[in-house]
């Protein structure tokens, strides 16, 4: 369904994000894509919903290069749900889960915002799925909560019936009880719908949990591919050990600065 | 204790920088910046020639002068002053101000004595005019008399209802200027116009729209369209698009990314992009930023007319010109009450949006 053969993405400043990185995740698969921030999880999910595209390698849905020509058509089966929701805050809940419908609706009917009767039937239907009520429809978006949020982003990208769902960080910024609700309903979702998902993650045991396969990235490299009981411990800690020798690369905060307030302290 | 690194710091807490020059760091340099230098010195010389070169141009001693002999005047100090005579002239010439009009009987056209206008009567007056006989030489007064329909708030109502022009004028200027400039400010806004060209040529015409004072378009509208309020309403609107167009571009290219990131990857197009993930999020905004130039058009529009572009400007000229100094204080009372009023409720109409 998916795959991506010897990708690299280079970015203008020279970083590379994204290193020689091939891959097929085929068709109903759920793939978490596990590794710790500024691995290059999200620059490889936004070259397949068409944000990014690799600066060497190829990448294919379902069995067409995405290309500048084609992505327009392609981005169409490819839902995604984000890590900071990017829903419209001021509007409300009914109108941001149609506007994942947005692509297959007529423009003056977008511009009165008068969507057709099965889309609505559909997005209330979606609603509920993601265990929302109707006393929530005709809220606005910045009222809900932040898993509520992430469960109306996640109604959002079932309105198009995507073939691929990309889940970026989808829980980063909910808290670990929510989590593992928005991952469960993401899985059922996805069974359900019969979607191939790639979910990116930084936390091992919910990718163990959830995941059919995980691979690991760290810097830009695939450094781990395999089912979650191939993930072991030792492989954990690697890929987080590697991380932190990562992160001392960073120059310390300058400790004059703090000093002062020390002494202050002190006297 | 070692000296600071920062002494930046050690401006912020004065007595602890002392208690560790007397104590600990009596060796160390301490050097703290005069607060003045040579480049200030330089500065005010600069800013006083010019005050001193410009002022002289501007008469401003000559103002100085005759304002103190005013006031002086004023207070009894001085016998004369020519500001304060003309200015005393001009306000015993505005009082009373006019609100009834007058109409000689003989002037109206179908008069119809039985179907007088509303709260109006007919009034008889005598005017005495004296003139030389000239077989007796003597003065001789003849005593005419002649009807006049009067309308006790004849003229307040006509410069109200030319103050309703004024407002409407306004309004027209306002939503011409806000139908020009959103699709202005879409290719203005550098993450959707289509190309640079475009961006170029939309950021540059909005640049001209604010460049052209409203009285100098009105002008040359005037003369394209004739006296009256469609010369007015468009120059107000041309005017006001270029600040309406440079803001609506600005607050597109600052919206939050991720609601447009969003519906990009489904392919939503740059359109309906913009309708679902920018436009809520700017809506409240966009609601401010047109209600400021409303006020502002209403202002600007009580004074256009003077150019001959229709509203209430367009009579204060003309009774100004025909030293009608009764008149030119009702309308200018009028003005003065409206933008009050309507300042003071779109104020209160802005502070609730933001």
């Amino acid at each position: 369904m998916l795959r991506f053969d010897s990708v690299y993405k280079r970015f203008p400043d020279g970083t590379e994000a994204i290193r020689n990185i091939s891959l097929h995740v085929p068709k109903g698969q759920f793939c978490v894509v596990l590794g710790p921030s500024g691995a290059g999880k999200s620059t490889l999910l936004r070259m397949l919903n068409g944000l990014s595209q690799p600066t060497e390698g190829s990448v294919h849905l379902a069995g067409e290069q995405i290309t500048e020509r084609s992505v327009q058509r392609l981005r169409k089966r490819v839902a995604t749900v984000h890590q900071q929701f990017n829903l419209t805050p001021r509007m409300s809940v009914a109108l941001n889960v149609l506007s994942g419908a947005l692509p297959q609706v007529a423009h003056w009917r977008a511009a009165i915002g008068l969507f057709p009767p099965e889309l609505r039937q559909k997005a209330c239907r979606l609603l509920d799925e993601v265990g929302l009520t109707p006393e929530h429809v005709n809220r606005r978006v910045s009222e809900l909560s932040g898993g509520q949020q992430q469960r109306v982003g996640i109604a959002r990208a079932f309105m198009m019936d995507p073939a691929v769902l990309l889940a970026d960080e989808p829980v980063a910024s909910l808290d670990p009880r929510i989590s593992r609700g928005i991952l469960e309903l993401l899985h059922r979702q996805s069974r359900n719908h019969d979607t191939t998902v790639l979910c990116s993650l930084h936390q091992p045991e919910l990718a163990r949990e959830f995941g059919d396969r995980i691979i690991a990235v760290n810097q830009g490299r695939l450094v781990f591919d395999g089912t979650p009981e191939q993930l072991t411990d030792q492989v954990c800690e690697d890929l987080y050990h590697g991380a932190l020798a990562h992160k001392h690369d960073v120059p310390e905060v300058d400790e004059a600065e703090c000093e002062p307030e020390l002494e202050l302290a002190a006297a | 204790m070692k000296p600071s690194a920062n002494p930046n710091w050690n401006w912020l807490r004065p007595e602890k920088n002392m208690m560790k020059n007397l104590s600990v760091n009596r060796d160390a340099k301490w050097h703290l910046n005069q607060p003045y230098n040579a480049r200030h010195l330089m500065f005010a010389i600069v800013a006083l020639l010019i005050l001193a070169v410009t002022g002289s141009r501007m008469e401003v001693p000559r103002m100085v002068q005759e304002t103190a002999q005013g006031v002086g005047y004023v207070v009894g100090l001085n016998e004369e002053s020519s500001v304060a005579t003309g200015v005393m002239r001009i306000a015993e010439s505005i009082w009373p101000l006019r609100i009834s009009e007058e109409i000689e009987v003989s002037r109206i056209e179908n008069f119809d004595r039985n179907d007088l206008p509303w709260l109006s009567h007919v009034e008889v007056i005598e005017s005495r005019t004296p003139h030389l006989n000239t077989e007796t030489l003597q003065l001789e007064e003849t005593v005419e008399s002649k009807e006049v329909l009067v309308k006790p708030i004849g003229y307040l109502s006509h410069v109200l209802l030319k103050m309703l022009e004024t407002l409407e004028m306004a309004l027209w200027g306002t939503i011409l200027a806000v139908a020009l400039s959103i699709p202005l400010a879409c290719f203005a806004a550098a993450n959707y116009a289509p190309n640079r060209f475009i961006y170029n040529l939309a950021r540059s015409t909005i640049s001209l729209f604010r460049a052209i004072p409203e009285l100098v378009s009105a002008l040359f509208l005037v003369l394209a369209f004739g006296f009256g309020p469609i010369a007015g309403f468009l120059a107000l609107g041309i005017h006001s698009a270029g600040f309406l167009g440079k803001f609506y571009a600005e607050d597109i290219e600052n919206a939050d990314r991720g609601p447009q990131e969003a519906l990009q990857s489904i392919g939503a197009g740059q359109i309906k992009t913009l309708w679902y993930g920018v436009l809520p999020q700017v809506l409240p905004q966009y609601i401010a930023y047109t209600l400021y130039i409303l006020d502002r058009n209403i202002r600007m529009a009580t004074v256009i007319g003077i150019v001959g572009a229709g509203g209430i400007g367009l009579e204060l000229k003309g009774r100004f010109d025909m030293f009608n100094f009764d008149h030119v204080g009702t309308i200018l009372v009028i003005i003065f009450l409206t933008v009050i009023i309507l300042d003071q409720f779109s104020a209160r109409l802005r502070s609730r949006l933001m």
